[in-house]
């Protein structure tokens, strides 16, 4: 067995897609990996990926023409999960080179993407559910604060790499304002500057202590909404495990209304 | 009467939230709309939720009254002119700071103005609508909006208000017109239909103009929803589904929501159940009314004039199954999309993976399960090439005992005890539930 072990991202996982096809060592006799591996097999042979623009795009034009855009964004979003390996289940850049050759053997091949009876097309929805589903949430759960001058200001801690989707939904959504969103799990930050796009940075060095200067409205409004938000609940029915049901604890510390009782 | 001039704005926000948050819709859904570019604000069909309260539901829009001054004495209502509360109003101007500052820090999706009636239905339109047409010019608001059309008001400032707003609602409030004249006499079902009906025809008139010409304004893109109030009079589940399916049809609403009724005034002709609000029968409502939305059932199937109540113990799509075994088992690789939606624990997102899934293979249970099929409902339904999950008897009182044995599957009020607790070991039959469940009723019943 050769195990091709990849870089965790799209890019990497392209590669080694690419790498795996051009070994000619035969697809049975080929896995892929992200990541390095906890505990190395003995019978098997590692190669390790260097990964490339100019191979990873080869593979992406491959499943754009011959599959179609929507497969495209499938596996696009499966490799943006966070979700890696575990005993159980298959791993991530494993379940994408499969369902590309699956596809890819078939007349039809886009259509693969809704046999959820073969395991690594199903791995594929379970891993793009996971990205999808906490995408969503921070479109809920992010919080804006102004800070001096004006700009708005948001952390959000998710698990998957969703920043560009959450920056391109709020730069839809608030046009004329400039606002960054920093995602503290990966020091990422996106950036939108008023009637432009946005631009995604490396945020290693922010200083966090400069996001603390709230404009002087900031704490007044959070006020009125921390009273709304007290306010609005029904005393006769309150439910406190439905609340953690529908908004998941990990998600309250990056509210003003709910990091009180984190 | 508590009469407060130059209020901060934080108490009036208190005052008037506190009065509007017995009105359960929150939905932000029914549209989409992408930026403008030089406004604020998009809408998404789905709708997002933005926050849950700590009764679990879910905060979408800003949702506040005008003012909660009124001169309708409504029984249920906690805004009745008769109630001793304190009284404040909003300015157009401070509504739309509220929600514009608001949205900016995505707290909310929208606005949801509802409103006492101060001097005059017409009076208390023209204010709203004043707001309303503020927030989309004078703010350049984008977002999603909600208005309630006050009852009784000039069909004009209906229609110009409905140009604005996204979605519209009326609450019916009550299910029957003599409840309705009981508890809010100056309310009528002629004064709530015919709005509903005008917004209707409205809608559908809009449609076709926006077919023509593609950038004419939208007229309540999101439909209209309205509100049905649950336990306050003694209407059964029958004709409260009856009435739902009648302004599904009739009406084209897009959600009836229901409210458990929470007797806030402490009326002592209204009644004030000791263990709270009625809330399992509100959620079995709520799960009709997806099989009546989504599942293609009518309501004469889930319930009759000799079974008027839904079972407690199981929800109305298990109980309308178990009282129509010959309809099953279901076979899970041939039955069309609408048999496989009659089946517990098949939901309209699993029996559409289950139509596509099946094009490329042979089903088995191993894929339903993946597929997010609940199998310990189904099992006792399907078959998946012709042979059941297990050795399973299709017998109503095997099967009902067997669903009734997962502890999940009991409601919560029940599994923690108000109600007597029933015995597996006993020989529960259908019957014997039917007949608890009418003791339960009773209990519920005003006293």
């Amino acid at each position: 067995m050769y195990i091709f072990i990849c870089e965790n991202s799209l890019e990497g996982i392209l590669t080694g897609v690419y790498d795996a096809c051009a070994s000619r060592l035969g697809h049975r006799n080929i896995r892929l990996m992200t990541g390095e591996p906890a505990e190395y097999e003995l019978f098997s042979e590692y190669r390790t990926v260097e990964p490339s623009f100019e191979k990873s795009r080869k593979v992406a034009d491959t499943i754009l023409t011959r599959l179609d855009r929507n497969f495209y964004e499938t596996i696009y979003q499966a490799a943006m999960s966070a979700e890696l390996h575990n005993e159980k289940k298959m791993d991530k850049a494993d379940a994408i080179y499969e369902t590309i050759l699956l596809a890819l053997s078939c007349e039809s091949g886009q259509k693969v993407l809704l046999s959820l009876g073969e395991p690594c097309v199903y791995r594929i929805f379970e891993l793009c559910r996971n990205t999808n589903r906490e995408a969503c949430h921070h479109l809920e759960f992010l919080r804006f604060r102004e800070l001096k001058g004006g700009v708005l200001f948001a952390v959000i801690h998710p698990q998957n790499y969703i920043l560009p989707y959450v920056a391109e939904h709020f730069t839809d959504r608030l046009p004329q304002e400039n606002f960054m969103i920093y995602d503290a799990t990966h020091k990422l930050a996106a950036v939108h500057r008023a009637a432009g796009h946005f631009m995604l940075t490396d945020a290693s060095d922010l200083d966090l202590e400069k996001t603390k200067k709230y404009s002087s409205k900031e704490e007044e409004y959070a006020k009125l909404w921390i009273s709304f938000f007290d306010h609005i609940a029904v005393e006769a029915r309150i439910n406190p495990s439905l609340q953690m049901q529908l908004m998941p604890k990990r998600y309250w510390g990056d509210t003003p209304e709910l990091s009180r009782f984190v | 009467m508590i009469l407060q001039q130059n209020m901060p704005l934080i108490e009036k926000l208190n005052i008037l939230s506190d009065s509007a948050k017995y009105d359960v819709a929150c939905t932000s859904s029914g549209v989409n709309r992408r930026g403008n570019g030089h406004g604020i604000g998009n809408s998404l069909a789905a709708g997002l939720c933005h926050a849950f309260a700590a009764d679990g539901r879910c905060i979408s829009l800003l949702k506040i009254l005008f003012t909660n001054e009124c001169i309708f004495n409504c029984a249920y209502c906690r805004n009745n002119c008769n109630s001793d509360i304190p009284r404040a109003s909003f300015t157009p101007e401070e509504i739309c700071t509220l929600t514009i500052e608001f949205y900016r820090r995505n707290y909310i999706e929208g606005l949801f103005l509802s409103s006492g009636i101060m001097i005059s239905p017409d009076y208390t339109m023209d204010l709203i609508y004043q707001t309303l047409y503020k927030l989309r010019n004078e703010y350049d608001f984008n977002g999603y909006i909600h208005v309630k059309a006050i009852p009784g008001a000039d069909p004009a400032l209906i229609e110009r208000a409905g140009f604005l707003a996204d979605r519209m609602s009326i609450n019916l409030e009550l299910p029957t017109s003599e409840s309705l004249k009981k508890l809010a006499p100056y309310k009528s079902r002629r004064t709530i239909l015919k709005p509903m009906r005008q917004i209707q025809t409205g809608i559908t008139e809009n449609k076709n103009e926006v077919a023509v010409y593609r950038n004419a304004p939208k007229f309540v893109p999101a439909g209209q929803s309205t509100q049905l109030i649950i336990g306050a009079t003694p209407e059964n589940d029958y004709q409260i589904m009856s009435v739902t399916e009648a302004l599904y049809q009739k009406f084209h609403l897009k959600r009836v929501f229901y409210s458990a009724f929470v007797n806030v005034n402490h009326n002592t002709n209204l009644p004030m159940p000791a263990g709270g609000p009625p809330l399992l029968r509100e959620h079995r409502l709520y799960q009709a009314d997806w099989l009546l939305r989504y599942y293609g059932f009518r309501a004469d199937e889930l319930l009759s004039e000799q079974r008027p109540d839904f079972n407690i113990y199981l929800d109305p799509k298990c109980d309308w199954a178990l009282r129509h075994l010959d309809f099953f088992p279901v076979e899970i690789n041939r039955a069309p999309y609408k048999t496989l939606l009659r089946v517990p624990g098949i939901g309209y997102k699993s029996a559409e993976r289950i139509v596509k899934a099946r094009k490329t293979s042979k089903l088995t249970y191993d894929d339903l399960k993946r597929i997010g099929v609940v199998l310990k409902r189904a099992l006792y339904f399907i078959t998946c090439s012709g042979k059941m999950m297990y050795n399973t008897k299709m017998d109503e009182n095997y099967i009902c005992s067997n669903l009734l044995s997962d502890k999940t599957q009991i409601p919560r009020e029940i599994r923690e005890g108000s109600y007597q607790q029933i015995s597996l070991f006993d020989q529960t039959t259908l019957g014997s539930l039917a007949l608890d469940q009418q003791t339960m009723i009773r209990a519920e019943a005003p006293v």
